[in-house]
């Protein structure tokens, strides 16, 4: 990032100047606080004191009255410690100390040097009292007047002889009891230093059963990270092997994904056969229903001789199921004669025709219509001649007629005029196959119009 | 290309750690090969590796060693000397240890140590220097590294993962304003301004209380015995909490109650809770020092670093009452958080920022 940026940044971020909105606001609560303040002061408070918390230098800072033997008590750098800490409240820093450590390796007396410190501008400041300092600073101070000092000394020392003599005595008994004492100390010592001795005899025992045993883990150590490669190979052979099921997966999902892609491309192509048979098959419909036979005198005298000759084998209101309805007009004939009749046509067009004239036709393929009837439910089966153009079909067609029909059930076969063929056409094969299929005294009806072919069940 | 991710140390909760393994992750979605090192982690799901085996696990000078400078710690800086690995240094800022003398010597010794290495790493010439705000790259451009080698990424963050805890206010405070901060118990922070504050406030007559999570570590036990000496000075004890063990469940509570986050710190690298109140939509009064400014942008009442506890305490009540300046706030905030913090911001920062690198 340059510079420039990160001044822009800067400038950006925190002065904004082009926020006007709270530097408003910023000026409304500056004006408040201070009315805060005039309101509500807070009394002040100093910092929070960090030496009283964290430092204890063991001075004494409200003791002020000293006396002059207990700060003589001490010698060298001792006495110059407790001098400061009495007389300035403060440890000795070490130009200090070694200043005065000099006065005193020149010959100055301790007064001098206490002297010298209670009378400093900062001694002057802490104003400790120090009883019996004031005369002998002063003379020591005097002692340092050239030639009158010198006299002067000379007097006091010669005024001062017997006592220095007597404090010469005193002195050699109090070095050899500190001799004695040393002594002592020094034995001390030597016995505490045979203890610490021993004490690293054992240390160093101990110390080196723990390199043994640091030797010992280093080999375990390694065992271990040798292990630990051991367990990184075998990871990454693992690692391998995710990756290639990784792209076997992937592959596979292309796979499925082609195969989708395929059954979805073959249920369309299904779907447009079907949708092109449904309309082949409506427009044979409508062919078909277009060549069907008119409605003319012949085929209405037609209907009347089969029927009557059905309803006179049969009781009254017998149920009659007729398949290849085709219009209707059939139906029409029997129910005129009282019969309930009901009729099944695969033709669409044709249904719908007969429906426009309320003839009971249902749409449905003719077998699978005779095999929904329950057995031996029917009074009478008509059927179109058409339905039996082939053998095996009207083989399969006579045994389900044979299931649906009551014991002695009557079968009537009828040649309608078709496309190919006149009415009365009967088909050859007709009366063999019910004998056949165990249709008893198959025989043609007695109507003026020939081509119906009247037929009983036969016991089982 | 592999990248090798050295910190100082891993823990949860961590602003650094949270940096760290926000950056690995990105890293690798990036389509690097990463791996972390530390001298010791706890409670991270990561595979976290001895630091020693850095120059092992490089295999090219086009590698990348990213170090995340934090505290003073001489193994990287002889690393950064000698490795011919590409180098970059995450810098989140240390301290100066002015701030705890009279607290704690040992804070003071180790704040020095870690500042006191910025001038090798800034005569490094690293590849990169990554800085978490300008306030940080300005401790290296102060000391002669161009400008270009600087780039500008902030901290990768848990501020979603928080956003989407349910809040448990359970232990939490009722108070009139409500006063959060959220930060270790340290000198730098400032929290006796925050306790005088809370004092003129109530002086004033408001039913305040100061909320405050964070830890204090032992080492700096006599600066919370000065805090302690100074909420009873200012009579306001039964309106502080201090609560060290929040979990985030309670803070995300915490800052749902809060009316403002108030952070008064006196030196921050960049401050990770003012991201959280922008992102939660707490407004933010904060004392306009160190990386604060940048961070906060216009999305809260910034002060100059001698705002006293007057003018902190007039801005509480403002907010208080001002619902316009509030609903100001917390949408400027968002939309901070959106356009500079976001996650996938960032991660378009990084990967700027390593194409950078790529290209030397």
């Amino acid at each position: 990032m340059h510079r420039a940026t990160l001044d822009q940044i800067r400038i950006l971020v925190s002065s904004n100047p082009n926020d006007d909105y709270l530097a408003r606001i910023k000026a409304e609560i500056r004006a408040e606080a201070d009315a805060a303040r005039e309101r509500a002061p807070l009394p002040r408070l100093d910092p929070p004191p960090r030496a009283a918390v964290t430092v204890d230098d063991g001075i004494d800072r409200e003791r002020l009255d000293y006396s002059l033997g207990e700060l003589c008590g001490h010698d060298y750098i001792a006495f110059i410690d407790h001098a400061f800490r009495a007389l300035l409240k403060r440890a000795p820093d070490d130009t200090g100390s070694a200043l005065q450590i000099r006065l005193l390796a020149a010959g100055a007396p301790k007064a001098e040097v206490l002297g010298n410190l209670r009378w400093s501008p900062e001694g002057r400041r802490v104003g400790a009292r120090v009883r019996g300092l004031l005369p002998r600073y002063a003379l020591a101070k005097l002692a340092r007047v050239p030639v009158a000092g010198y006299l002067l000394q000379w007097g006091l020392a010669l005024a001062g002889l017997p006592l220095l003599l007597r404090h010469q005595r005193a002195s050699d008994t109090l070095h050899a009891a500190r001799f004695n004492a040393v002594a002592d100390e020094r034995r001390e010592h030597a016995r505490r230093l045979d203890e610490l001795q021993a004490r690293q005899d054992a240390f160093n025992a101990v110390h080196g059963e723990m390199r043994n045993e640091l030797t010992r883990l280093a080999q375990r150590l390694d065992t271990l990270e040798q292990r630990a490669k051991a367990l990184e190979h075998h990871a990454g052979a693992l690692q391998q092997r995710s990756d290639a099921t990784t792209h076997e997966l992937a592959d596979l999902r292309h796979y499925v994904h082609t195969a989708n892609h395929w059954v979805a491309s073959l249920q369309r192509s299904l779907d447009e056969l079907e949708t092109a048979e449904a309309a082949e098959s409506a427009r044979a419909d409508e062919l078909l229903a277009a060549l069907a036979e008119p409605d003319t005198d012949a085929r209405a005298a037609r209907h009347a001789a089969w029927s009557a000759a059905l309803a006179a084998a049969l009781p009254p209101a017998a149920r009659v199921l007729d398949l290849g309805s085709g219009d209707g007009r059939w139906l029409a004939a029997l129910r005129a004669h009282g019969l309930d009749a009901h009729g099944v046509e695969v033709n669409r067009v044709l249904v719908e025709r007969a429906r426009a004239q309320a003839r009971p036709v249902a749409l449905g393929e003719p077998l699978a219509a005779l095999e929904r009837c329950a057995e031996a439910s029917l009074d009478a089966l008509t059927l179109a001649a058409t339905l039996a153009d082939d053998a095996l079909g009207t083989a399969n067609l006579l045994h389900a007629a044979r299931r649906a029909l009551k014991p002695d059930g009557v079968l009537l076969l009828r040649a309608e005029a078709t496309p190919c063929a006149a009415a009365g056409t009967e088909p050859p094969h007709w009366r063999a196959l019910l004998a056949a299929a165990g249709f008893a005294a198959p025989s043609e009806t007695a109507a003026p119009h020939a081509g119906a072919v009247l037929a009983r069940r036969g016991a089982d | 290309m592999r990248i090798a991710v050295l910190v100082p140390g891993l823990a949860p909760h961590d602003a650094v750690s949270n940096d760290t393994l926000g950056m690995t992750a990105a890293l690798r979605r990036l389509g690097h090969e990463v791996a972390l090192f530390a001298p010791h982690a706890r409670g991270v799901d990561e595979p976290v590796r001895a630091p020693d085996t850095v120059e092992a696990w490089l295999r090219s000078p086009d590698d990348v060693v990213l170090y995340h400078y934090c505290v003073g710690w001489d193994f990287p800086l002889a690393l950064f000397r000698r490795t011919r690995a590409r180098r970059i240094l995450r810098y989140h800022n240390i301290t100066p240890p002015e701030f705890f003398e009279g607290w704690s010597a040992g804070y003071v010794a180790s704040c020095a140590e870690g500042r006191g290495q910025l001038d090798a790493y800034a005569a490094l010439d690293c590849e990169l220097y990554l800085g978490c705000s300008p306030y940080n790259l300005e401790d290296f451009t102060t000391r002669g590294v161009a400008p270009e080698r600087c780039a500008l990424l902030p901290p990768f963050h848990e501020v979603e993962q928080l956003h989407s805890l349910e809040p448990d206010p359970r232990r939490l405070p009722h108070g009139s304003p409500l006063l959060l901060m959220v930060g270790r118990l340290a000198p730098n922070k400032a929290h006796a301004d925050l306790i005088d504050t809370l004092a003129a406030l109530r002086a004033d007559g408001a039913d305040a209380h100061l909320l405050s999570l964070g830890k204090l570590d032992p080492n700096l036990a006599p600066y919370g015995a000065a805090l302690a000496a100074r909420i009873a000075a200012r009579g306001v004890g039964d309106a502080v909490t201090l609560m060290q063990d929040a979990n985030g469940a309670e803070l995300r509570a915490a800052f749902a109650r809060a009316d403002a986050l108030v952070m008064l710190s006196r030196h921050e690298g960049f401050c990770v809770p003012l991201i959280e109140a922008m992102a939660l939509g707490t407004p933010v009064v904060a004392r306009a020092s160190s990386a604060l400014p940048w961070t906060l942008g216009d999305a809260g009442l910034l002060w100059d670093e001698d705002a006293d506890a007057h003018l902190i305490a007039a801005s509480l009540r403002r907010l208080a009452h001002d619902a316009e300046l509030r609903e100001t706030l917390r949408a400027r905030g968002r939309a901070r958080y959106d356009a500079v913090f976001a996650p996938a911001v960032l991660e378009r920062d990084l990967a700027a920022a390593l194409a950078r690198v790529a290209r030397r």
